[in-house]
């Protein structure tokens, strides 16, 4: 069994990998076997920093071949290493999953020896798990660049998702930061599985089913490299039409221990990484188009959402009244989500809706309310200037609290309340 | 003011709709008679379960709202709200007169009431389903207990039914004394007011503490962020989630 040092090592080792997500996978579990997939995903617990874990998320092994500059588990970074073998791995997932622990495994690995080797042992736990240990759970295997394309092909039939790190936003910025990775490596197996026959062909729904049920995704470090979000954004959109993505995921890069003058010393504010997975729900849900978010100098506002910060360049079309307003036009209401939307087509139907009724059918309003009218009647703020210092200061009342003597940061605490700041 | 009293069941909310449409009688408050409080100036109608009359009632509302309409009804009446009856009542109620599907009609306070509390039951039964923690017997049965704010062991068990395949298991919510137990192949629920007597086998500490210390690695500290954690997993929600005690 897996000791609790080397859990611990290659757990800690995976935390930067961002994908913790459960869903689009409807596999069910079969006779004498354990687990199945929840198409919503679970999550089974929440960490301190707010992320949800819903998979073990585990490092075949740290002791990496590479040497990029961002990661810790970089060669020349002296730091513990360990290996797990895929029969531990298998156990320890079993011995999770019956507790309830734990929705399924996300497994990974720092390129040991050579690719190839590396994804071949990746593809041996992951057979083991589905044919020994009969586990019909949920699996995302991260797959290696430049490692054999029929390997990469064959656990596309044993795993729910796949996934390959971009790793950062632009070419250029790979060759600095990892020599030793090459963009076209990283492409070509996101190419070859969006296009793979039984990946993409419509008519072979039947084999289709039991290939990547939940897709593939990508991760990409924002913060190393100096690429606006205007690039990151239009690369991501760029993914999702092309290699059929499920998700695009960002992660905030943290400084490691090596310091280097290509890298920031400082960790970008949480807040950027925020905005864009807030602006890729609006590619992705919305209707929006990355050209439409971004703000004229190719950034996110870190002011406010990105959809209030678009409606608020567009006055030209608000308010829209809420009885009569094109669904596509109701998703870029602020405060508007999908669910609301839905639900105020459907209530719509049969009566016509004032802001009571919107409030009956649980739509925030106050976002909403400077864009809409309801039967004709408008109760919001009609400047575009006291609409943005409302909407601001909503945003920051969402993350305000009461400050602490006992804070981290004592003395600003202190200061702020001595009147200092 | 009038008050229906009922068994706290689908079937008693049926037999009250069969009473307010022969005796047209429309109800303030529907109300489970075990725990009813009188209330000055209410005049309560004892309503008995018919199984012949409720049969009638269940199969108009099923020709006009659908198969799925009798287990939304279940599903709300396993909330804890205490006008959840009343609020199940009102919606059937609605279907009865309408004589149509009214699901959609959510401008109606009875439809986005009952829409509400529906969707609350089911949101937390979705989030017990990972919650829920076990542990296991040195025979193999796997055991867990749990508080939730609805009644809802009924909803979750099927879940762990599918997936845990053969394995046994027996979930317990200490809230309400109610147990439901599987063999691997079929559910039996059960009120019960016996203390668990459930010993833990010896690998489940090493499986505590394994998890908790892959709870405490993923965790990246410089991010931490309780306000998010707390809005995900509140507080009252955490007495079985050891991982998370400090």
């Amino acid at each position: 069994m897996l000791d609790e040092r080397r859990l611990a090592i290659l757990s800690e080792a995976a935390k930067y990998d961002v994908s913790c997500s459960s869903s689009g996978s409807r596999r069910e579990n079969k006779k004498g076997g354990i687990g199945n997939a929840c198409f919503g995903g679970i999550c089974h617990s929440f960490t301190q920093d707010g992320r949800c874990i819903s998979l073990l998320k585990i490092l075949m092994s740290n002791d990496c071949y590479y040497d990029c500059a961002y990661c810790n588990n970089r060669r020349s970074n002296p730091i513990p290493r360990a290996t797990a073998e895929p029969e531990e791995i298998c156990e320890l997932v079993i011995d999770f999953y019956k507790r309830n622990y734990i929705e399924g495994l996300f497994l990974s690995s720092a390129v040991v020896k050579t690719p190839d080797y590396t994804m071949e042992r990746l593809f041996d736990t992951v057979k083991l798990l589905r044919t020994k240990y009969r586990f019909n759970g949920y699996i995302h295997l991260k797959g290696i660049p430049s490692a054999d394309r029929i390997l990469i092909e064959r656990a596309g039939f044993y795993v729910d998702r796949i996934s390959f790190n971009i790793e950062l936003p632009s070419e250029k910025s790979l060759k600095l930061l990892a020599p030793q990775k090459d963009k076209n490596a990283i492409i070509a197996p996101m190419k070859t599985l969006a296009h793979d026959k039984y990946y993409a062909d419509p008519k072979s729904l039947t084999r289709r089913k039991d290939f990547l049920p939940a897709g593939q995704t990508t991760q990409m470090i924002i913060g190393a490299s100096p690429e606006s979000d205007a690039h990151i954004l239009k690369l991501t959109e760029y993914m999702y039409h092309n290699y059929r993505l499920k998700r695009v995921y960002y992660s905030n890069y943290s400084p490691t221990n090596f310091s280097t003058s290509l890298l920031p010393y400082e960790q970008a504010p949480q807040i950027r990484e925020h905005r864009l997975y807030q602006a890729d729900w609006l590619l992705r849900f919305y209707g929006f188009t990355a050209e439409e978010i971004t703000e004229n100098d190719g950034f996110l506002s870190l002011e406010l959402d990105p959809k209030c910060a678009w409606a608020i360049r567009h006055p030209e079309l608000f308010p829209v009244e809420i009885n009569t307003a094109s669904p596509q036009m109701l998703l870029r209401v602020p405060g508007i989500g999908v669910k609301s939307a839905y639900r105020i087509m459907l209530a719509r139907k049969t009566a016509k809706l004032d802001f009571g009724d919107l409030k009956r059918l649980r739509v925030v309003l106050k976002r909403a309310v400077h864009f809409i009218t309801c039967k004709g009647k408008f109760i919001g703020s009609g400047k575009t200037s006291t609409i943005k210092g409302l909407l601001s200061a909503a945003e920051w009342n969402e993350n305000a609290r009461q400050l602490s003597v006992f804070d981290n940061n004592v003395y600003a605490a202190t200061s702020a309340l001595n009147g200092e700041l | 003011m009038k008050t229906f009293l009922i068994d706290n069941h689908v079937n008693g909310v049926l037999s009250a709709l069969f009473i307010s449409f022969t005796e047209n009688i429309i109800p303030d408050t529907v109300e489970d008679r075990r725990v009813y409080q009188p209330k000055i100036g209410s005049v309560a109608i004892d309503v008995v379960t018919d199984l012949k009359s409720l049969e009638r009632v269940k199969s108009a509302l099923v020709r006009y709202a659908g198969d799925d309409v009798i287990a939304l009804m279940r599903v709300c009446i396993k909330s804890c709200s205490p006008s959840a009856l009343t609020v199940a009542f009102n919606y059937a109620h609605l279907i009865l007169s309408e004589r149509k599907d009214v699901s959609e009609m959510l401008s109606l306070k009875a439809v986005s009431d009952f829409s509400y509390t529906v969707q609350k039951v089911l949101h937390e039964r979705h989030i017990m389903t990972g919650f829920l923690r076990f542990s296991e017997s040195e025979r193999g049965v796997l055991y867990a207990q749990y508080s939730p704010d609805n009644d809802i062991t009924d909803l979750i068990a099927p879940h762990f039914l599918r997936r845990l395949g053969n394995t046994p298991f027996i979930i317990h919510d200490v809230k309400r004394n109610v147990i439901c137990m599987s063999n691997g192949t079929s559910l039996k629920s059960m009120v019960t007011d016996l203390p668990p007597t459930f010993t833990p086998s010896e690998k489940e500490k090493v499986m505590n503490d394994l998890w908790k210390r892959y709870y405490n690695e993923i965790n990246i500290k410089e991010r931490k962020n309780l306000r998010q954690q707390n809005h995900f997993i509140p507080r009252r929600y955490r007495k079985f989630a050891f991982e998370t005690w400090e």
